[in-house]
């Protein structure tokens, strides 16, 4: 089978005129693994390789020319051609070679450059207020303890702190899983279902991320029964062990070698990781694809719940864009006595000793890393309007909320009942579908 | 804004005025006027400072940190997490407040453009020797000091052997530092366990001792990424002797027990043994920032700056040191800024000033008066001031000597 067929007819008439053979080297790896990749790449991936494509289609060969030109002289300046540098794909010897250049700084920018004029085009040809209203929720669970002096300090009063009024909240779950069930008032509809009556409404437009397995628990509960697809990406670091042991096991092997980093890495794009993933990504070759390439990528994704929340929703916001991200963080344990410098080991295979939870370390980490989801959306345009992003504190009964002035609860100075910000979260995402 | 005397008195005693004041300026002049007038005791360049055969006599230790930002050390929000530094040390030091990294910011050329003067390129992950000479073979060439006066003691899993000595011509290996990774022990010895189905017993003090007391005597130093006088596949008595009193402290003395301890009881042995007259001291515990854990990472950095305080403690203590030793301690970079793409504190890739502006605390017999630098250095300026130090003859730097040390 030839690379290109899946493709779309545009994106392969650029390709069958030689689009691919006069980009500049260090565009290739990128750019050929995206194409393989065709398929497992996000609805709004391919938008973007494919506006990329067609606007580099559309220039003439002085204009062409002129895109790269800076890129193509940093090339020879850094004598790309005589490394051992790979254009099929992005290798982590790619990166270092790229790295010690001492024009790699210059080459980032000159490469951000060229995006930024295709961004350009890109933001041409997109309808206004692509995706409607959007909602990010980031959740510090009630196990975390939280300083309600210092909780919000790092926002820099981007936001503002509500009360919640939970005096009427005693169901058996937490106030985030009710936030995603079914409402004993109202309409009563659910915060997924919502999502997928909207337009155009993908299943990667939804994500729910859980450092540990109750929200994920939740939203499984409400697929309709009889189908194994998804209502949503749903991404569990607790129902993920499996995954990760494998994972684990594979990059520990690694020598200290760049080529031998390369070459576990190339064993573990090819491994058939279908068997060591829970039922609802097992189903999903996209997300299955997303969940290997994140861990690939590390920022602590094997090591750390928090740190898996964060990194996944980071990568779901660059690649996905989608219009509801639920993060909910959780809590690690203590490192054990010596055996804590080989962090990246099974630390309970390695020492006997009983975990230890370690709740203000893991709030300390929640806190930040909780901003740093709504830091790494807010890099996108899309994320500039129409968002509202609520950073829950559980234990503080209380959520920070940052909205633009239409969101109903933007302006609340009296303790907000649940069941009312459930609403607002609800009429929010559905008002503007 | 409170007075600058209440900031200052605050800053001196870890009072929380110091947090309130976000101006790094503020910070920078309140903390210069804590110096003002503090002139310290001369102390005396034993060996009269004259350069030439056996050097000046004055001894270096140098202790690097891993990459911590300004943001959780020297600020205003970051003084909680580095007391010793901050309160028992700045007061004596002379700071530079903006000593750049201005060439790679990963960890083996960062430090080995720190150790040669010169930016260097080279594999990140030390399968080839920085290209130009190191201080080590710039001083055991020039003046003929013996191996074991030249030693690197350091937790970083990305160092090997090969930071000890360049791949320069006339120099290299024969002139290069002894170089051990204790912690590399330990995970060494970890990872044995654990292929021999011993691991479940690795909780236990007197098990985890006899584990890394087999590592050191399986003898595959290499593989540890060791370089130890003329080793073969045994220790030197003296050094294997060193060792094990530091593992026998690190196992039993039931403090603590991250790479960094151990690499500070392993550094604490070698001035005691063998009083090397430059001790390079690499700690890492920060470098957990990688995997996200935020408080782990400000952990690292407090166990850093109180293994830091201790090692100076050592020197004040000890008649071989005492008076006659300069010990700088640095980052080798920042790390990237909150909201970055390169995820923020988990990484050090950014051309950002959070990732290559730090500072560096020099104390001891090079510093005439305490005082705050505030021009920006560069990394590469402390190798040819070190070399100044000890009575070497200029070396080929791309740095330039520090002039307000003491030389």
């Amino acid at each position: 089978m030839r690379l290109e067929e899946k493709l779309p007819e545009q994106l392969q008439d650029a390709l069958n005129k030689g689009l691919l053979d006069r980009l500049p080297i260090t565009f290739l790896p990128f750019t050929r693994e995206q194409l393989r990749n065709w398929d497992h790449l996000f609805p709004y991936e391919r938008r973007s390789i494919l506006h990329l494509f067609l606007y580099l289609a559309s220039l003439s060969e002085g204009q062409f020319t002129a895109l790269f030109r800076e890129v193509v002289q940093l090339e020879e300046k850094m004598g790309v051609r005589s490394w051992q540098f790979s254009t099929n794909q992005q290798t982590i010897q790619n990166a270092s070679l790229l790295a010690r250049s001492p024009y790699y700084q210059d080459w980032r920018r000159a490469v951000q450059k060229v995006f930024d004029t295709a961004d350009q085009y890109a933001e041409r040809e997109k309808p206004g207020n692509a995706g409607g209203n959007r909602l990010i929720l980031l959740v510090l669970p009630q196990r975390l303890p939280l300083d309600r002096s210092k909780v919000w300090q790092r926002w820099q009063g981007v936001g503002r702190p509500v009360q919640l009024d939970l005096a009427s909240f005693s169901e058996n779950r937490s106030p985030a899983e009710a936030i995603l069930s079914l409402a004993s008032v109202g309409d009563g509809r659910r915060l997924i279902d919502v999502m997928s009556s909207r337009s155009n409404a993908s299943t990667a437009d939804t994500w729910i991320l859980d450092a540990g397995k109750n929200l994920v628990d939740c939203a499984l509960k409400q697929a309709p029964s009889g189908t194994s697809a998804s209502p949503a990406m749903l991404l569990s670091y607790e129902r993920l062990a499996t995954f990760r042991d494998h994972f684990s096991h594979e990059i520990n092997t690694i020598r200290k070698d760049l080529a031998d980093a390369d070459t576990v890495y190339e064993r573990l794009r090819n491994t058939d990781v279908t068997s060591w993933c829970p039922p609802e990504v097992a189903a999903e070759p996209v997300i299955r694809e997303f969940l290997r390439s994140l861990y690939l990528s590390g920022n602590g994704a094997l090591i750390f719940g928090n740190s898996f929340v964060e990194w996944c929703a980071s990568e779901a916001f660059r690649r996905a864009r989608p219009s509801c991200l639920v993060a909910q963080f959780g809590v690690r344990s203590k490192p054990k006595p010596f055996t804590s410098v080989v962090v990246f080991e099974n630390p309970d295979q390695v020492n006997p000793l009983p975990a230890v939870d370690d709740l203000p370390g893991s709030a300390l980490d929640a806190q930040l890393l909780a901003l740093y989801v709504w830091l790494a959306a807010s890099r996108y345009d899309e994320y500039r309007r129409n968002t509202v992003c609520l950073c829950m504190a559980e234990s503080l009964s209380e959520v920070y909320v940052i909205a633009p002035p239409e969101f109903a609860l933007g302006h609340q100075a009296k303790p907000v009942p649940l069941e009312l910000l459930r609403t607002a979260v609800i009429q929010w995402l559905a008002n503007a579908a | 804004m409170k007075s600058t005397a209440d900031f200052v008195s605050r800053l001196v005693s870890g009072g929380s005025a110091a947090a309130t004041d976000k101006s790094r300026r503020e910070f920078l002049r309140a903390a210069a006027a804590v110096l003002v007038g503090l002139n310290l005791p001369q102390t005396s360049l034993a060996g009269g400072g004259q350069h030439g055969a056996g050097g000046s006599g004055q001894r270096v230790v140098v202790v690097v940190f891993g990459g911590a930002r300004r943001a959780e050390t020297f600020s205003p929000e970051g003084l909680e997490n580095i007391p010793h530094l901050s309160r028992d040390l700045l007061p004596k030091a002379l700071f530079y407040s903006n000593a750049r990294n201005e060439g790679v910011t990963a960890h083996f050329n960062a430090i080995s453009s720190i150790l040669t003067g010169n930016w260097q390129r080279v594999d990140d992950w030390g399968k080839v020797a920085p290209t130009t000479p190191t201080l080590f073979e710039h001083f055991r060439k020039r003046l003929g000091a013996a191996q074991s006066d030249t030693w690197v003691v350091a937790s970083n899993k990305a160092l090997t052997s090969m930071i000890g000595a360049s791949s320069a011509s006339d120099y290299g290996p024969a002139y290069g530092a002894n170089v051990v990774f204790p912690k590399q022990l330990m995970v060494a010895a970890v990872a044995n366990a654990l292929r021999s189905g011993r691991s479940r017993n690795m909780a236990d003090r007197a098990t985890v001792e006899s584990e890394l007391e087999s590592m050191l005597e399986a003898g595959n130093y290499e593989g540890l990424g060791w370089t130890v006088s003329d080793m073969a596949d045994r220790l030197d008595p003296r050094v294997r002797d060193t060792i094990e009193q530091a593992i026998g402290n690190f196992v039993r003395g039931g403090g603590p027990t991250s790479g960094d301890e151990l690499t500070f009881l392993v550094s604490r042995e070698v001035l005691r043994k063998f009083s090397p007259r430059l001790l390079v001291v690499i700690f890492s515990d920060v470098e957990v920032a990688h995997f996200g854990s935020y408080a782990l990472h400000v952990g690292g950095i407090r166990t850093g700056d109180r293994l830091a305080y201790q090692l100076w403690q050592e020197i004040e203590a000890n008649s071989e040191y005492k008076g006659k030793t300069t010990m700088v301690i640095l980052p080798e970079f920042g790390r990237d800024p909150d909201g970055s793409t390169t995820n923020g504190f988990f990484n050090h890739r950014g051309d950002t000033e959070s990732t290559r502006s730090t500072w560096m605390m020099t104390l001891g017999a090079a510093v005439d008066k305490p005082q705050i630098i505030e021009r920006p250095i560069r990394h590469v300026d402390l190798c040819p001031t070190l070399a100044s130090l000890l009575g070497c003859p200029p070396m080929d730097s791309q740095g330039a000597r520090l002039t307000e040390l003491r030389v």
